[in-house]
């Protein structure tokens, strides 16, 4: 039996009386490969928001490996092992897709004000490991002729494998993308999702919010479905694609 | 490297600086050396100024409008840790730290104020932040006029310079008298430009290192910074206390410039002329301060001869009006036309945060 | 300290006008102006210049007499020279920077330099001295539980009627909602038929004229100096702090409480010789505030940070 990697309860969030989020309960296995999907407006980045930090709930617990994360900072649940992507991509622009990955895979120590006056051997060679690091993950990404690139000379899809190669540089435990595919042509989509069902094979944890329900039905081994705030379904992609009330929730929005 | 040291555009703010300074010569055919001393040195003392504001906004893009007051608490704690004398009655103070001690102790307290403003202050949005820091520079204005017994309040400090200027080497007096100018100032003028040096140095190694990377990520993008573990708002606060501590040498060196200290040395008017030097030389850049404040005092200084012939009426407080008339056109003009100012590069500015 | 209300009063009422100009201002357009404090003191140097008697002479370098004309006249066209110049630069330089979508941090530094820049020119034009409107001295009388001459005492309740007119102007009409809604989104509002240029417009006059009438009472309650706007810039960012950032009874609240926590900690134990800081306890409030409920008394949780 795989532990709960992340558990939430009673997790709640309005803003200004509308309800975004309201869960009673929802845990993540060690190693699982889970898809969150629903209507627009469903909460899911919200939801994300939320257990990664970067808004703070209005009533509820969020459990990280048994520690209680509810009000933590987003860069301290980050250093537990959380890494999560956004969805609208946040590269650093004006620095290079080489710099981009090398501040990510950077260790806080090596970062350090002192460290970096002292300019010690230390910090050479490691800024040489990490180096070679990002290269292999540029490489892996196919990003490494952009290396010298400043990020925003990337295209839309670029953009969002460089993303993934910031978060997956640090070997996170737990990633949290939020929409890898959207705007991503079709050949590019499958890439990506070649590289999340790999890196879910080397045992990360994955949860991702998705739109595009082709692709999260071929590679999640779980789905979670959230309408209007709530958790309306959850089980795997067979049992959630003849659920009723999922159906009724998508089909229902687009009645109105 | 080597291309970007000589793009035209350097090139084009060496050969204004240069003719600025030709310029002195040109417009003051007697007492050159001693105008163009006393301007290198301004220009010494503001650009290290600059350089400090330009840690603050061009590298982390923070809305510093009390940088006066690091430059104010690094020369009172400074001078006040020396033999000096104080106050309206002129008490005399003889014991005192030897000058290199006091000075690392100011700059670090220039640092800690950094710190002390910045860990409540820097959460804050960018135009809560101009309005914070401005009032905190008042507060300490005010405080400064008012605790008369400790800071000599607006009688001030006095007799301090001994304390710098006896470090003075021979070879500074001869070149002094053989040029015609104060050698007191002329030392002045050298620790300046050797702080300026060794702060250029500083960042140089700084910009180029992991800690200048994670800046220039923040600025980027603070979210993505803390969704990769890293702490932006200590990141912030760091290069806050960078800054200031810069800020808090330059304070010194313009109190030893000046000779005496009182409460209305440190004003908002100073932060503008910074302010106004950071964005002519170009933010963001290191050392297009240097090149902002030489040219900036040439037009200040050059420009009250101009205000003399216009005014006829006018009396000296009026004409010196004239002097931030024209820091208040510069700044507008600089910020509309060309914000990115002599050696900055349009692509870098933080000017479209809206 | 009960001696002290009424000037709280007094220097409140001023907060108040001007910090309700401010909020507007910023309610609309989201420009902190640095300027503000040049506008209030334009309203007072007109007037000064306007009311003057022909012979005086300290005015504008000796070289213009004042018009010499009566008092109130003098003041309703100062108000208006106040609209314009507002209306002047919105139109030839905020709107011209709002349409390049130059960023707001800029505005606010190009702000800092209007302000230097006008501020000199009146030093340039009006002189370093204290001036004062040619209004003979009242003496003090008593008015329910403070102390103010006539003159100031009317400036009082003049101020509120203004106050109360602004607000229900703001509340009720057409205009004052057509303002509301630019301030929440320029984009829906010109969705929606309203052309926000012109609602910009008349709020950078009529904030103008608001701010010039501010300038009036302060120079009819204290005087006329080349840096009155200045001085009391950072009490009105206090106020508007205080009361609520984008809200104008926040702003009207806000800037009443400060008068009145300025001159009323003159009186505070540990303010024994130290009246003139009294500035620094109402910044320091500001710093508080600012920190641990940005928001103010009455604003909404905008994005402060």
């Amino acid at each position: 039996m795989l532990n709960n990697l992340i558990s939430v309860k009673n997790l709640k969030k309005s803003f200004g009386g509308l309800k975004a989020v309201d869960v009673q309960e929802l845990s993540f296995k060690e190693g699982e490969l889970t898809s969150i999907i629903g209507p627009n407006g469903a909460g899911k980045t919200t939801f994300f928001d939320l257990i990664s930090g970067f808004q703070n709930a209005d009533s509820g617990d969020i459990l990280l490996n048994e520690n209680n994360i509810s009000n933590s900072q987003p860069y301290k649940i980050a250093r537990m092992g959380m890494v999560r992507t956004f969805q609208l991509t946040k590269v650093f622009d004006r620095m290079t897709v080489l710099e981009n990955l090398l501040f990510s895979g950077s260790e806080v120590n090596n970062d350090s004000f002192l460290r970096s006056i002292l300019k010690l051997n230390s910090q050479k060679s490691y800024e040489k490991s990490l180096k070679e690091k990002a290269i292999e993950i540029m490489k892996d990404l196919n990003i490494g002729h952009m290396a010298d690139s400043y990020a925003r000379e990337l295209s839309g899809g670029q953009k969002k494998l460089l993303e993934l190669a910031r978060a997956i540089i640090n070997k996170p435990e737990i990633l949290l993308l939020d929409e890898p595919l959207a705007g991503v042509n079709p050949k590019l989509a499958e890439d990506i999702l070649s590289i999340i069902k790999k890196l879910s094979d080397n045992g990360i944890t994955i949860i991702m919010v998705e739109h595009n329900i082709e692709a999260v039905m071929k590679i999640s081994e779980r789905i979670v479905v959230l309408a209007e705030g709530s958790l309306i379904a959850d089980g795997s992609p067979s049992e959630i694609r003849s659920d009723k009330n999922v159906i009724e929730a998508y089909l229902g929005k687009a009645d109105e | 490297m080597i291309s970007k040291r000589f793009s035209l555009q350097f090139i084009f703010a060496l050969s204004v600086t240069t003719f600025s300074i030709y310029l002195v010569f040109f417009l003051n055919p007697d007492g050159a050396p001693r105008i163009l001393l006393n301007l290198i040195t301004f220009a010494g003392i503001y650009g290290l100024s600059a350089i400090g504001l330009n840690v603050h906004f061009g590298w982390t893009g923070l809305l510093n409008f009390g940088h006066a007051s690091f430059m104010g608490v690094g020369a009172y704690v400074t001078l006040l840790l020396m033999p000096h004398s104080a106050g309206r009655e002129g008490v005399v103070i003889t014991t005192g730290l030897p000058f290199f001690a006091a000075l690392i102790i100011g700059i670090i307290a220039a640092a800690l104020f950094g710190l002390l403003l910045g860990l409540p202050a820097i959460r804050l949005r960018g135009d809560y932040l101009a309005i914070v820091t401005i009032a905190a520079a008042e507060i300490f204005r005010l405080l400064v006029r008012d605790l008369e017994s400790i800071t000599g309040g607006v009688y001030g400090i006095i007799n301090y310079t001994e304390n710098f200027q006896k470090y003075r080497p021979n070879f500074i007096d001869d070149f002094s008298d053989n040029l015609g100018f104060s050698a007191a100032q002329a030392w002045v003028c050298l620790a300046a430009w050797i702080s300026i040096l060794f702060t250029v140095l500083l960042l140089k190694r700084l910009n180029n290192s992991p800690w200048g990377r994670a800046l220039r990520a923040v600025r980027e993008d603070e979210d993505a910074v803390r969704a990769m573990g890293k702490n932006a708002v200590w990141l912030k606060l760091q290069s806050f206390m960078l800054g200031a501590g810069i800020a808090g040498l330059s304070g010194v060196l313009l109190a030893f410039n000046y000779g005496s200290l009182e409460s209305t040395v440190f004003i908002p008017l100073l932060t503008f002329y910074v302010w106004a030097i950071m964005i002519l030389g170009g933010v963001g850049t290191i050392t297009g301060p240097i090149f902002g404040s030489i040219i900036f005092w040439v037009i200040i200084s050059e420009t009250d001869r101009l205000a003399y012939i216009l005014f006829e009426n006018a009396n000296g407080q009026q004409l010196a009006g004239v002097r931030f008339l024209l820091v208040g056109v510069l700044i507008m003009f600089l910020m509309i036309f060309r914000p990115s100012g002599l050696l900055g590069k349009k692509e870098e500015l933080l000017l479209d945060v809206k | 300290m009960l001696d002290q209300l009424g000037n709280g009063l007094l220097l409140g009422i001023i907060i108040s006008v001007a910090s309700v100009a401010l909020s507007l201002l910023y309610g609309v357009t989201r420009i902190v102006n640095f300027a503000h404090g040049e506008i209030i003191a334009l309203g007072a140097i007109a007037t000064l210049f306007f009311s003057s008697p022909l012979d005086y002479r300290v005015l504008f370098l000796e070289k213009f007499s004042p018009l010499g004309l009566n008092f109130a006249i003098s003041c309703f066209l100062a108000i208006l020279v106040c609209g314009l110049f507002g209306g002047l630069l919105e139109v030839f330089l905020f709107r011209p920077l709002r349409k390049n979508d130059v960023g707001n941090i800029a505005v606010l530094v190009v702000t800092i330099g209007l302000s230097i820049l006008v501020r000199h020119l009146y030093l340039l034009f009006a002189s370093g001295r204290v001036q004062n409107f040619p209004l003979e001295l009242q003496r003090r009388q008593t008015y329910l539980f403070f102390d103010m001459t006539p003159r100031n005492f009317n400036v009082l309740i003049a101020g509120i009627i203004v106050m109360i007119i602004v607000g229900l102007l703001l509340t009720y009409t057409r205009l004052g909602k057509a303002m509301r809604a630019v301030r929440d989104s320029e984009e829906l509002s010109s969705v929606s038929g309203i052309n926000s240029d012109n609602i910009i417009l008349i709020t950078w006059v009529s904030s103008s004229m608001l701010a010039g009438l501010a300038g009036i009472f302060q120079a009819t309650i204290n005087d006329v100096r080349w840096n009155m706007g200045f001085l009391i810039l950072l009490l009105i960012f206090a106020g508007t702090v205080l009361g609520g950032i984008g809200t104008s009874f926040g702003a009207m609240v806000g800037g009443f409480m400060i008068g009145i926590l300025v001159q009323v900690s003159v009186g505070l134990p540990f303010m024994e010789g130290h009246a003139e800081a009294k500035n620094a306890v109402a910044l320091g409030i500001m710093i508080l505030i600012l920190l641990f409920r940005p928001q103010g008394i009455f604003g909404q949780k905008e994005r402060i940070s």
